[in-house]
């Protein structure tokens, strides 16, 4: 006997989701809504499916909380980054080093500070650290994906689709790469490259003013940028090789197809049959791999800060945190337990909702999940 | 056997220019080095310009890109390439501190394999069970955990705690080395109290360092089973009333392939997780001799150990590329 669903509460603001995109595409693509109905029919029976999985619904559930917290987290912590208690007091074990839940009187800013989650070896607040940390975590990982992966993909479709010495150049170049540890090669390039990257940096004021703003970061920390940018810089290059391997994997399969075949001899360009045609009909992998690697560039961000490479203190970043207070630990746990823990379940919520994409994308466990879908959303029209 | 040999050939030939090319990178890496830390060799602010000079000179790094180049792969190639800090050749403090996170990735391998392969066959056979969906987070919560947080965790719980293992300094090497891995020449050579202590500073590292792949490898192992099993031939085998330990036996020997490469792979991933897990535990290896001599802006070391963990790193996959023919005729192509 088949299961039934009904329709719950995520199935309908999945509805809206895929009828505001369709509308948001329209605006620019006239009658795109009209078009498209099966395609979007499609994505929302995707949805409909990601909705029965529990774990996938954990993980959008973190990675909305995580993409909260990296645009407003800065504006939630109660105190910037940079306020630093120990010298508004007398007190200093007051403040230093505070326990959890405890709070603390200081008498030249006349104010009164609680620590939720402790605080560190200056006396700041962790729990504003954690919230304006998530904003380093959150564009790192931002930039690092939107440079590192469409490179990645160019590449390997260039490389897959023509074929010959083009192919076997990009691949060895991609082969060098690929013959390192990932976390080696960016460990070593992260700290070889600050200097370079703060000079470049320094001659472009726009730039570094948007670095600055786009981190939530005041303006005396102009001379830290360089380090930061430079574990970006060396993870974009670690990064890239993966995805070129995988695109060009699945092009070469892709162009041996007949469709390919009736648009090259109707005498398309190379251009528009890698990017408007074989490139569509592979991102579906692709896109797991993405969402997977999202928590995967997090990791590696709070590793890399965790050896002291990146972001100096006293910029927030959750690998920092760690490295700083590991020499306090075990007394102060707590500057190990809570970035630590906040960083796993980033990490495991890109982890999850990856791993439910993957089902989702894939055709031979949706089905089943759509054909119950499916009915159900038939017995819901006709009650309507 | 002779398409084996051709096969290994071919192989081993693809190898060089691989190793090539890693010298390029690591050459680019100390090219974009600014020529400021010849200052910070000869001692800050306060160095002469003489000196500084002529640490640039002993370096090269007044000469073009090729001299450059050509100076440090014949460094590495010839062992002569002086680390700044402490005058000895790099190699030969590499070659001390190698044992340790040689040591460090075997135990670690040997966590994920006992734990992985056993965990992967159980959800295979009771697939869609409560055991299944338990594996399958638990491999996704392997790879979310930062190496560094579960290590500082489990020291609060075996350490500070219970003091069931030990994190100062490292057993001595026993005194006739026969592998060069200590844990391995104590067992061997009957030095039992050696070994225990090997085991009680390294098994927790170990753990977790290894625990990031064990999840990862029990997946694959659950897939690669699954497949092997809904073969045709199973099914032949079945109709033939073999009975049912005997059908597993051969559907492991055709999921054994796929998990070769699996494992290649998670050696690379350990190899690039001891930098932290040396520093969370306090080891004298390679890895964190490297974050050291980052801090130190000790840059020759950087170059050489780069290109260690790659030379391991290729020839890991080279050895699983091999191993992975040997097991399985077909791919011999």
């Amino acid at each position: 006997m088949q299961e039934e669903y009904k329709k719950n509460i995520f199935d309908k603001i999945a509805d809206k989701l895929v009828y505001g995109i369709a509308s948001f595409i329209s605006l620019f693509k006239k009658d795109w809504k009209a078009k498209n109905k099966s395609k979007m029919e499609e994505w929302r029976l995707m949805l409909y499916a990601l909705n029965r999985s529990p774990p996938a619904l954990i993980g959008v559930f973190l990675v909305i909380i995580f993409i909260l917290l990296g645009i407003f987290g800065p504006r939630l912590a109660t105190w910037r980054y940079n306020y630093f208690p120990s010298l508004y007091t007398m007190n200093f074990t007051q403040v230093v080093l505070a326990p959890p839940g405890s709070k603390a009187y200081l008498e030249f800013a006349n104010t009164t500070i609680t620590y939720p989650l402790g605080a560190d070896h200056f006396g700041r607040d962790l729990l504003s650290l954690i919230l304006s940390g998530a904003r380093t975590s959150f564009v790192v990982s931002i930039i690092v994906i939107s440079l590192g992966v469409p490179l990645g993909i160019v590449l390997g479709l260039i490389a897959g689709y023509k074929g010959g010495k083009v192919d076997e150049l990009l691949m060895r170049i991609t082969d060098m790469f690929l013959a390192f540890p990932a976390l080696i090669l960016a460990i070593a390039l992260s700290a070889v490259l600050p200097e370079r990257i703060q000079g470049f940096i320094e001659s472009h004021v726009l730039l570094q003013k948007f670095v600055l703003w786009i981190f939530a970061l005041d303006t005396r920390e102009a001379g830290n940028l360089g380090r930061l940018l430079s574990v970006i810089l060396a993870m974009i290059i670690v990064w890239w090789p993966v995805y070129a391997r995988i695109t060009r994997g699945s092009t070469l399969t892709e162009k041996e197809k007949l469709y390919i075949e009736a648009a090259r001899a109707i005498g398309l360009s190379s251009w528009t049959i890698m990017f408007k045609h074989i490139l569509p009909n592979i991102i579906g992998p692709i896109l797991v791999y993405i969402t997977l690697d999202f928590g995967s560039v997090v990791l590696m961000e709070a590793g890399l800060s965790f050896l002291g490479l990146g972001a100096t203190p006293p910029i927030a970043d959750w690998g920092r945190i760690v490295y700083d207070g590991a020499q306090y630990f075990p007394k102060a746990w707590w500057l190990v337990f809570y970035p630590g823990l906040i960083v796993m379940l980033v990490a495991l919520g890109w982890n999850l909702l990856g791993d439910g994409l993957r089902d989702v994308l894939d055709p031979k466990t949706r089905r089943s999940i759509e054909f119950k879908v499916k009915k159900a959303k038939g017995e819901g029209e006709e009650n309507a | 056997m002779a398409e084996l040999k051709k096969f290994l050939i071919r192989r081993i030939l693809t190898f060089v220019p691989t190793i090539i090319g890693v010298t390029l990178i690591v050459f680019l890496i100390a090219y974009v080095i600014p020529a400021d830390p010849a200052k910070a060799w000869a001692g800050g602010e306060k160095a002469s310009p003489e000196a500084v000079e002529r640490i640039k000179e002993r370096y090269h790094l007044n000469d073009p890109w090729y001299a450059q180049y050509i100076f440090l792969v014949k460094g590495i190639a010839t062992n002569t390439l002086i680390d700044p800090r402490t005058s000895n050749p790099v190699l030969d403090d590499i070659r001390d501190r190698f044992p340790v996170t040689f040591q460090l990735a075997i135990i670690a391998f040997i966590f994920t394999l006992i734990i992985g392969i056993p965990l992967g066959l159980i959800s295979a056979l009771k697939r869609n069970s409560i055991v299944d969906t338990i594996v399958r987070i638990f491999a996704l919560i392997g790879v979310s955990t930062p190496v560094f947080w579960l290590g500082y965790l489990l020291i609060f719980v075996f350490f500070v705690k219970f003091r069931i293992t030990n994190l100062a300094g490292v057993p001595p090497t026993p005194a006739t080395q026969i592998t060069h891995v200590p844990i391995i020449d104590a067992l061997l050579t009957g030095e039992f109290t050696l070994f225990k202590q090997h085991l009680a500073r390294f098994w927790l590292p170990g753990f977790v360092l290894g625990f990031m792949g064990t999840g990862v490898l029990a997946r694959f192992v659950r897939n690669s089973f699954l497949e092997a099993i809904s073969g045709d031939y199973i099914e032949f085998l079945k109709a033939k009333g073999v009975p049912k330990l005997k059908i597993y036996r051969h559907a492991l020997k055709n999921a054994l392939v796929p998990i070769v490469t699996v494992l290649g792979l998670q050696f690379g991933g350990l190899l690039g997780g001891t930098p932290i897990t040396e520093t969370v535990f306090a080891l004298p290896g390679m890895g964190s001799y490297a974050i050291q001599s980052i801090q130190n802006l000790d840059f020759p070391v950087i170059v050489a150990i780069t290109f260690i963990y790659a030379l391991i790193y290729v020839t890991a996959n080279l050895v699983v590329d091999i191993l992975y023919a040997v097991i399985d005729p077909r791919v011999r192509y």
